[in-house]
């Protein structure tokens, strides 16, 4: 009976004797704010925060009721956080999230960084929301869109979803840098969008001399149908067709003209062509 | 008849000490499932040849995470990580090493919805319900193990011949 007696005290005092730790830890806390752990226990223990980018450590004195206070800058990162309390061989865990801050920072992204101007819909531009430490905000927030190139320019705010906002643009008809920018309140990013000239358009050729040993052609200044120059170094293929077959020049444009020399002997048919634009033909030696 | 069965006896002794590790070696070598539907991506289609990518990509990403947060080695993530995910999981990595800690995934599939494709190709977001169980090591002990279904976003964008994860954001479920 006494044995009994004994082993029941034992088993009710077991509890209190090997009291295990207690952690609480918020179920959730925003990035950037201090939070409080609350811990119940003896002795010391060791307490870990175990987040998706760093891990926070503290080493505690567990005397009945503590309180460890994290630090805002110490929970910079949002996600899945593991709180594990370490005391002797035991441990005591618990899963808790930290949300994102408000939308203040932008990942913005623009193609292509060189376009040919007066195309519809071939610039995109996409944002991605980030608030003050980095972290991914899944909140709607409005971002602002602006193109301009020399004088002109478009805007349109987007609202974001899942974190994205993006927009498609057409090319401006005027050829230059234009300034691409995405703005989410006090936030701006700039990217440049090289827009260039677009294909030649009228591309025509004349004879600047002609002798006995050839003839020297040239373009008009090389211009795209929105009136833009075409840059220099931009291949010209002139084609020379006679009694002797074909032969074909290429030259560069310079300073806005292409021009060939061509061995002519006799009535001779003198082609121009840039990409896929055909420009007019002449005839050299006889009739014109 | 005592030949037999000390033969079997032997094979199977050999078949424990040898076997197991060699269907370990096996079995972390593969890579996690992904169920990949893009079916509501937008603005633009995604077509078959990106899936697979995304999915084969995206698969070998998390081997590479499991097995960089294992074995505390940061440099392994270059391969699939960039940018922001890249620095998260590297300073997570160079935390553990500091205190002693490792993690262990045990990786059960991921089920994963393309939401944005980038009219350009260049980008993707993704959203993945993750089926994992993470084990929280000191030294050789589990100090924390829990099996849930966690929810990431991702942001993956073309690298050179592969596609990286640039974010990887877990959300609480409706279930947290």
């Amino acid at each position: 009976m006494r044995k009994v007696s004994f082993l029941a005290l034992i088993i009710a005092t077991l509890p209190v004797l090997v009291q295990a730790a207690d952690l609480r830890v918020p179920l959730s806390s925003a990035a950037g704010q201090p939070m409080t752990v609350g811990i119940t226990g003896t002795g010391d223990g060791v307490l870990y925060l175990i987040g998706p980018a760093h891990i926070i450590k503290r080493s505690v004195r567990l005397d009945r009721e503590t309180s460890v206070v994290i630090k805002g800058e110490e929970l910079r990162t949002s996600g899945r956080w593991i709180a594990v309390l370490r005391s002797g061989d035991s441990s005591q865990t618990q899963v808790f999230w930290v949300t994102p801050a408000k939308p203040e920072n932008l990942s913005f992204l623009a193609r292509p960084s060189r376009v040919p101007v007066d195309r519809r819909g071939v610039i995109s531009g996409m944002a991605f929301v980030f608030d003050a430490y980095q972290n991914f905000v899944l909140q709607p927030a409005p971002v602002a869109f602006s193109l301009s190139v020399g004088g002109s320019s478009a805007s349109q705010t987007v609202t974001s979803r899942n974190g994205v906002a993006w927009v498609s643009s057409s090319s401006a008809r005027k050829a230059g840098p234009a300034q691409f920018v995405a703005t989410l309140g006090e936030t701006s990013v700039r990217r440049v969008v090289q827009q260039v000239a677009s294909d030649p358009c009228n591309l025509r050729i004349h004879v600047v001399q002609q002798g006995k040993s050839g003839v020297v052609v040239e373009t008009d200044p090389v211009r795209d149908c929105t009136g833009n120059p075409v840059p220099d170094g931009t291949i010209v293929t002139f084609t020379q067709t006679d009694s002797a077959g074909r032969s074909t020049v290429d030259a560069r444009i310079r300073k806005g003209i292409a021009r060939a020399e061509l061995p002519t002997a006799g009535d001779a048919q003198i082609a121009v062509a840039a990409g896929v634009v055909l420009g007019n033909e002449l005839h050299v030696g006889g009739r014109k | 008849m005592k030949l037999v069965r000390a033969v079997w006896l032997m094979i199977s002794v050999l078949l424990l000490l040898y076997g197991v590790p060699i269907l370990r070696q096996i079995f972390a070598d593969t890579k996690p499932a992904v169920q990949l539907n893009a079916d509501r991506a937008a603005p633009r289609q995604v077509d078959e040849g990106v899936q697979q990518a995304i999915a084969r990509d995206y698969a070998a990403a998390w081997q590479t995470l499991e097995a960089a947060v294992n074995a505390n080695q940061p440099a392994a993530l270059n391969e699939y990580f960039v940018g922001l995910a890249l620095d998260k999981l590297t300073g997570r990595i160079r935390d553990q090493q500091s205190l002693g800690l490792r993690t262990r995934i045990i990786d059960r599939g991921h089920k994963v919805d393309a939401l944005f494709y980038s009219v350009d190709g260049s980008a993707m977001e993704l959203r993945d319900t993750a089926s994992i169980e993470t084990q929280i090591l000191e030294g050789n002990t589990v100090i924390h193990s829990d099996n849930a279904q966690v929810q990431y976003y991702v942001v993956m964008t073309g690298a050179e011949d592969h596609w990286k994860v640039r974010v990887l954001e877990s959300i609480p479920t409706k279930a947290d």
